[in-house]
């Protein structure tokens, strides 16, 4: 290793030195007379005396200083003294509550609204509109078959025309029946699906048969009337339309 | 200490102002020894120390709770005595006080050692040593107070400079070779 240089020297002065220079320094002779110069240079320098003060001189500095020094002001903790964070995270626990409110109200509704309804046990002003659609269409249902009725009961039975313009209703309203009484069951209104089970079959037996006789005619019509079949779609259509304020209510079918 | 410190700082924050004085009290006489090692004048070296404090007083809520009140007045008070030595007119009347300082330290050696001989070569070596470090530069100066009289780490001199550790041992080491060198006739004469 090459001798050591003044930095070197200065780093092993101030405890700083590395273990190679250290390990150096013992070993060579001419850099331990060469540090004990620096060494005799630098102690030379420590003899600087800090003039004492006196155990008051604090107090003295204080006293002088005081009257230069405005006190703080308290740290206020109302609501302008709220940090940002504070803040916002009271508007997200705001904004957290209304949304669970929001959504509450709507499961709360959704929850009462039950499935009668579309039989018509709530009050019109609580109907949702989809159900009032559905209202509409059935009650129109209701009254197509009300006049097939009226017309199957009035007929003449030996008019082959006549029959084969029942028939043709029948067939149409024959499928649209079996979806309303499909539905009717789903929403558990067993009221409503006896009843479109009954006209299903009436409606069937005229729709379906190839060869419908003056006789078949009046053998539906006995049934049809032995099974009240006409009066239940009456009560029926008299219920929907007094529900729904709707038109229907002022019309009348005689048989 | 440390904690007491602290609170005293949260307390006076909160608008006591008289419990700054425990804190100027507890922590005066370590600012004037570095301010007077810094400057070299006791006159300035009391003006450092109300300074120190009114600064202090005043970034008060910039203080980090983290560390010691000590340590950072410690700082302001180089800061200070650096800022001051920095200033042509105060450098100049730092020159011409160390005149008389010179004088007044010598007298004072002078009642310890009755030696005239002894008198004689006392008085000019602190003239000399005297003469040398007012030829470093403040920063020179101020780095090696801290770290030969201080006893500063070169970690603790470099946060006080506001300079790398690296920077802070090199103005140390410029300091001291600056010295060896102005010194040396002096040694050689002893």
């Amino acid at each position: 290793m090459k001798h050591l240089s003044e930095e070197e020297q200065m780093e092993m002065y101030y405890d700083e030195g590395s273990e190679a220079v250290k390990a150096h320094l013992k070993s060579c002779r001419e850099c331990a007379v060469e540090y004990a110069k620096f060494k005799r240079s630098l102690d030379s320098i420590k003899t600087e005396d800090v003039p004492q003060r006196g155990p008051d001189y604090g107090d003295f500095v204080w006293q002088a200083l005081r009257p230069q020094l405005i006190p703080y002001e308290k740290k206020t903790v109302g609501w302008r003294g709220w940090s940002w964070w504070k803040t916002a995270t009271a508007a997200a626990a705001c904004l957290a509550l209304m949304t669970a409110a929001f959504i509450g109200g709507r499961y709360w509704e959704h929850r009462n609204a039950g499935p009668n309804d579309m039989a018509g046990t709530t009050s019109p002003g609580n109907t949702p509109p989809q159900q009032r659609v559905v209202l509409v269409v059935l009650t129109d249902h209701l009254d197509r078959t009300e006049r097939l009725l009226v017309q199957l009961n009035h007929a003449d039975l030996h008019d082959r025309a006549e029959s084969a313009q029942l028939q043709t209703e029948a067939r149409e309203l024959l499928a649209s029946n079996r979806l309303y009484r499909v539905s009717a069951n789903r929403e558990g209104d067993p009221a409503l699906a006896g009843a479109l089970d009954q006209l299903e079959r009436v409606l069937a037996e005229i729709a379906n048969d190839p060869h419908l006789t003056a006789a078949d005619l009046d053998r539906v019509r006995k049934d049809m009337n032995t099974s009240g079949i006409l009066f239940e779609v009456r009560v029926l259509l008299t219920r929907k339309p007094n529900e729904e304020s709707g038109p229907k209510s002022a019309k009348g079918v005689s048989i | 200490m440390q904690g007491n410190d602290h609170s005293v700082v949260r307390a006076v924050l909160a608008g006591d102002k008289e419990a700054y004085g425990t804190l100027v009290r507890a922590h005066s006489a370590a600012v004037f020894r570095v301010a007077f090692r810094i400057t070299g004048n006791e006159a300035d070296a009391e003006e450092i120390v109300q300074e120190t404090f009114l600064r202090a007083y005043q970034r008060l809520e910039k203080f980090e709770l983290r560390s010691a009140f000590g340590t950072w007045v410690y700082r302001i008070a180089v800061n200070c005595a650096l800022s001051r030595m920095g200033r042509p007119e105060i450098e100049a009347e730092y020159r011409h006080g160390e005149e008389s300082d010179a004088e007044a330290k010598t007298v004072q050696v002078a009642t310890r050692d009755a030696d005239p001989e002894r008198v004689l070569l006392g008085r000019e070596a602190s003239a000399a040593q005297e003469m040398a470090m007012q030829r470093l530069t403040a920063t020179e100066k101020c780095a090696f107070v801290l770290r030969h009289l201080e006893e500063r780490s070169m970690g603790e001199i470099a946060e006080a400079l506001g300079v790398a550790p690296n920077a802070a041992k090199q103005a140390v080491f410029r300091a001291v070779q600056k010295l060896r060198r102005e010194l040396a006739p002096l040694r050689g004469n002893a």
